[in-house]
């Protein structure tokens, strides 16, 4: 799979920004302190010229009007003179000094000017006057007169143009005081170029942004290594190895843990994966074997069906030769294989059995009994005597070793054919039904004894009954009398008894079709726990 | 099914509430397996009883057949229509109900 985001590059891309961000804020505060700096130092070479400028100056030569003309010229030459030296060793511009006066001091009258070396244009003569508009002059005039301030300075940044020929350069004002009263009589004003302003401070920026420029290259070099060595690549190998294995499902032919031993989350990571993907092998492991156990189990249980249902006969009609009666039964598990049994087979030629029982409980337990209930019944009745006797022998075998409490309730019945003469024992189970030719289907009570398996040696009772032409008996097993519906209403005999009485011509095969069928509408889509199990048997008519 | 036990010394009732079929059956047969060692008179109330089932009626016999060794089992309170599935089952001449 081809990666759209690389993760790195995301970790790499914000720490150059915030890098570049950082630097340059840096860069900016270090401009400014520095460029504050290098004025200062400007500042103070310039003050300490106005100072020095200052001795050479006497009350006599800032006044207006000049009392003694001559002594006031040899004064101002003087003065000239030294300002000169002091301007050409001192780097100065221009040393002047001045008074302001009027409104808002904006009324020059300049005293004395001298020019340093470097001043590129012509200066006032003595005694000029001329109106200030600069408002920064203004204020610091104000500064000095009326606030009684010692140092002004006026700091300007420009280029250097035609009209104003000085560039970038600071001006440091101090005052002339009279010695006796203190009162301003002046302004003395010294004007220094900031030459190397520009190009000190240019330097400075090119060097800290050639530093930062090569310091973010060779950091973010270094950090994309770290990043690499320590979260790219094992985390790569991570995604790597998640991908492998969804696709390969397999274990891998080396374990993340044994490539990435960091103790930290990636670490972690890696062992959960590794964890995770060896829980998931043995649940896939597990999961296989059990669902194939489960598949056999299945498989079993639908052959152990199957067996079950051979063994009960399921040919109809079973005896074609027979026409002295119609007989139809039927049995359908609740589970796989279930512990309802239906039988009937031919003692004599004269002597047909019939059976119908119910095993308690369920599913492979129930089968077992079942068949072993059938297989005894079957050939404990082939031996000969009444129903009572059969079962009486049948429940002693039973109840030997029967550890696991099953019980089995059985209607046994033996019908003498060729006298409609019908002997039954009744162990615990359900009454049969019974409709007389014409008539319609009642319950036929007799005494019942306990169910067998349940007691050793119990004494069983014998029914008699005698079934004449078209007389059609019903016998049944507890799944279809306590069928349930999904409002656990009981199905119940009585119910059972209308639904019999609905077809009153059908002959067993459809009769027990029906009532199969009923028994299914009624209980719906509620769960059946029971087998259902019906056994018809019906007289011919012309069985005379 | 709802499952109430009084024990006094060696006596113990077990009242039952609610249907004993094949789903409840199993309580009842852990209660039977756990409980009746050293019992001399056991004693199953009905009371609340509205159904037993096949499932039920062989744990009934199967507590039945312990008590047989070690002393009595009694069944009391049964309505008409459990006494009825006992008559037809037969087991009314297994258990000794009141």
């Amino acid at each position: 799979m081809k990666l759209k985001n690389n993760f790195a590059l995301k970790l790499l891309a914000g720490v150059v920004f915030v890098m570049a961000a950082l630097s340059v804020i840096v860069s900016i505060i270090g401009y400014y302190l520095f460029t504050r700096s290098i004025v200062h130092q400007y500042s103070n070479s310039a003050w300490n010229t106005a100072r020095t400028a200052a001795i050479y100056v006497v009350p006599g030569l800032v006044v207006n009007p000049r009392y003694d003309v001559r002594e006031w010229q040899a004064r101002s030459n003087m003065v000239h003179r030294e300002w000169q030296r002091l301007a050409n060793t001192q780097n100065a511009s221009l040393i002047y000094v001045f008074r302001a006066y009027g409104e808002n001091y904006q009324d020059i009258e300049f005293f004395t000017n001298v020019a340093g070396p470097n001043f590129p244009s012509e200066v006032f003569p003595d005694g000029y006057k001329i109106q200030q508009k600069d408002q920064r002059y203004l204020h610091a005039f104000k500064k000095i007169y009326e606030e009684g301030q010692e140092r002004v300075e006026i700091e300007v940044y420009r280029a250097p143009s035609p009209e104003f020929p000085s560039g970038n350069h600071i001006t440091v004002m101090i005052p002339f005081k009279d010695n006796m009263t203190g009162e301003i009589l002046a302004i003395i004003a010294v004007e220094r170029e900031m030459e190397e302003l520009d190009n000190v401070r240019h330097g400075y920026l090119r060097h800290v942004l050639a530093t930062t420029a090569i310091l973010l290259v060779f950091v973010i070099f270094l950090y994309g290594l770290y990043l690499k060595r320590n979260l790219i690549a094992p985390i790569r190998k991570i995604a790597g190895e998640a991908l492998r294995f969804a696709y390969e499902n397999k274990k891998p032919d080396i374990p993340l843990q044994s490539e990435i031993k960091t103790q930290d989350e990636v670490g972690q990571l890696a062992l959960t994966i590794d964890t995770m993907e060896s829980d998931i092998l043995n649940y896939v492991e597990n999961l296989t074997r059990v669902t194939k156990e489960k598949e056999q189990i299945k498989a079993e249980l639908n052959v152990a069906t199957q067996i079950q249902a051979d063994m009960l006969p399921r040919k109809f009609p079973p005896f074609p030769e027979r026409n002295e009666f119609e007989i139809y039964a039927s049995m359908n598990p609740a589970k796989e294989v279930g512990g309802d049994f239906y039988d009937f087979f031919f003692i004599d030629p004269d002597h047909l059995a019939l059976v119908i029982a119910d095993v308690s409980g369920k599913g492979v337990p129930a089968a077992l009994f079942m068949v072993i209930s059938k297989t005894l019944i079957k050939n404990r009745a082939q031996m000969g005597g009444t129903p009572a006797e059969i079962l009486h022998d049948v429940n002693n075998q039973l109840c030997e070793g029967n550890e696991a409490d099953l019980f089995v309730t059985v209607w046994l019945g033996i019908l003498e054919i060729s006298t409609g003469h019908l002997i039954s024992a009744n162990a615990g189970h359900e009454y049969p039904a019974l409709k007389r030719v014409g008539g319609k289907f009642e319950i036929v009570k007799a005494k019942h004894s306990p169910a067998v398996a349940t007691m050793e040696g119990i004494k069983f009772k014998n029914a008699e009954l005698d079934l004449g032409p078209g007389d059609l008996l019903y016998v049944y097993t507890d799944g279809v009398a306590e069928a349930t519906n999904s409002q656990e209403e009981l199905y119940g005999t009585d119910r059972m008894i209308e639904d019999l009485n609905k077809n009153l011509d059908a002959d067993p095969e459809e009769l027990l079709i029906n009532m199969k069928r009923e028994v299914d509408n009624f209980t719906g889509d509620a769960p059946q726990f029971d087998d259902i199990t019906m056994l018809g048997i019906k007289i011919s008519l012309h069985n005379s | 099914m709802l499952i109430n036990k009084t024990a006094n010394a060696d006596e113990l009732t077990i009242a039952l509430d609610g249907r004993l079929d094949t789903s409840t059956a199993p309580q009842l047969e852990a209660e039977v397996n756990s409980s009746l060692a050293g019992v001399k008179k056991f004693v199953i109330d009905m009371d609340k009883l509205v159904y037993v089932s096949s499932a039920g009626l062989r744990v009934l016999l199967k507590a039945q057949k312990i008590m047989n060794k070690q002393g009595s089992m009694t069944i009391k309170n049964v309505s008409a229509e459990i006494k009825e599935i006992f008559e037809v089952t037969g087991f009314d001449e297994l258990l000794n109900i009141e």
